[in-house]
């Protein structure tokens, strides 16, 4: 598929989408498309799902578009929709949206597991595909938040009214999946130290 | 402040949310503390390492072709009025013409044959066998809307829409086997089927600079199907893998529309 030039502004795509231009709408694809796919797979780790999410997301944006009025930047609007697409297929298909553990602990005192050699130390630069591989190995809640928070930049508040939880929740979800990751990527880390 | 202390204090402060309080006890014992630094910086190189893996993973092309075949099929596209001479590049599998609009019964028959032959494939999973390379056939009946005269040949009548698609996939009885061929492991391009050339002739003859972008157009949606037919079969009660295989089957079929629609 050949990209169009992008001889037109995102604003005079977008101008020109509303007019119903296909090559308007494939110039705002184009800006976008990254964007929100790797926000699909991050969240459902599997490129099919992700590839059906993401075009029912550009979808949902296309049909909306002639409701745009520019008080929000045009990419936040589509990230909005795009995670609510994503997490609405989280819980059609059944899968917490959240993580349970908030809901089944009252109060934190359990000491954290750790796994893999405790010497080995993760301070310093991380192998970008081991994150990959343990984001994709969180539970689907505490990824949720992860994701949320640390890949796409959402605020604690923005989370709050987008996931359903409170302020106070979405940070604790979001250090208990910070300090699996850390665990996950220290036993891979050591892993492969110990294979050579 | 305890190393406990500065676990339960971390989701607070460790986003830069800073705290009087807490934030000068959390810095000196975090400063003393090796255990506690290691994990204060871990957490953080893994939230700035997160943040670049945003927009790092790229679509397949096909995703771009459902949607606008989507976009068309609710007529969200329109054709403008006037096209200005700057308008920026149309992708190549748009049709221009503004004599013509797209109309879905040019659609129907020549998806529904497509469909038909992805339906009974995906609900019949054939074995892996490898088969000739073919366009999947309608194992039933060509659909009720009778497509106009087909050109079997490149001398196509200027009235009647060169289809050859269709009539032919309706020709071919489709078998368990009659499917895209699928190797164990296919290192090159397989040789084109037999409707493809087809197509590909009546291009060439009806839009011989079309033809190299239908060819690589028609590649890549040849090597969806068969990348989808193999997770298929690896795969097999994979309900969103005959969702894929379907939808491969279905751009094909748009695919042929399209061209034979611009080529006109």
């Amino acid at each position: 598929m050949t990209d169009p030039k992008q001889r037109i502004t995102e604003a005079e795509a977008i101008e020109q989408a509303k007019q119903g231009h296909e090559a308007a709408f494939e110039v705002l694809y184009h800006l976008h498309k990254r964007r929100v796919y790797s926000l699909c797979l991050r969240m459902v780790s599997n490129p099919v799902q992700a590839e059906d999410l993401a075009q029912e997301a550009f979808l949902q944006l296309f049909r909306k578009i002639g409701t745009f009025r520019g008080e929000s930047a045009f990419s936040t609007w589509l990230h909005r929709m795009t995670v609510n697409v994503v997490l609405m297929q989280l819980r059609k298909k059944g899968l917490p949206v959240v993580s349970l553990e908030e809901t089944l602990e009252a109060d934190d005192e359990a000491p954290r597991k750790e796994f893999g050699a405790k010497d080995v130390r993760l301070t310093g630069s991380i192998d970008r595909l081991q994150l990959q591989r343990a984001i994709d190995r969180l539970p689907p809640g505490y990824r949720t938040i992860f994701v949320l928070h640390d890949v796409e930049g959402f605020e604690h508040n923005e989370i709050a009214g987008i996931v359903g939880c409170s302020i106070g929740n979405s940070k604790s979800q979001l250090h208990k999946a910070r300090l699996k990751l850390r665990d996950y990527l220290k036993f891979m880390r050591a892993e492969k130290a110990k294979t050579g | 402040m305890t190393c406990s202390d500065v676990e339960r204090v971390l989701p607070e402060l460790l986003d830069g949310a800073p705290d009087g309080e807490f934030q000068t006890a959390f810095e000196t014992h975090v400063k003393s503390c090796p255990a506690c630094s290691d994990l204060v910086s871990d957490l953080k190189v893994i939230a700035s390492e997160a943040r670049q893996l945003a927009a790092t993973e790229e679509p397949a092309p096909r995703v771009w072709v459902r949607i606008a075949a989507e976009l068309r099929a609710e007529g969200l596209i329109r054709e403008p009025e006037s096209a200005p001479k700057s308008a920026p590049t149309r992708p190549i599998l748009v049709p221009t013409s503004p004599r013509r609009r797209w109309s879905a019964w040019w659609l129907a028959p020549v998806a529904a044959a497509l469909l038909a032959a992805g339906s009974y494939v995906v609900s019949h999973k054939p074995a892996p066998q490898v088969a000739k390379q073919q366009a999947p056939g309608t194992p039933a009946a060509s659909p009720a809307p009778a497509p106009p005269a087909v050109a079997q040949t490149p001398a196509v009548a200027p009235a009647s829409v060169p289809n050859p698609a269709p009539q032919q996939l309706a020709q071919k009885s489709a078998t368990p086997t009659a499917i895209v061929g699928l190797t164990a492991a296919p290192a090159a391009e397989p040789e084109p089927s037999e409707e493809d050339q087809q197509f590909l002739s009546v291009v060439s003859t009806r839009a011989p600079s079309m033809r190299a972008t239908y060819e690589s157009q028609l590649q890549a949606v040849n090597a969806d199907i068969r990348e989808a037919q193999a997770y298929l079969d690896r795969n097999p009660g994979d309900a969103d893998a005959r969702q894929h295989l379907m939808d491969a089957y279905q751009q094909k079929a748009l695919l042929y529309q399209i061209a034979l629609d611009r080529i006109q």
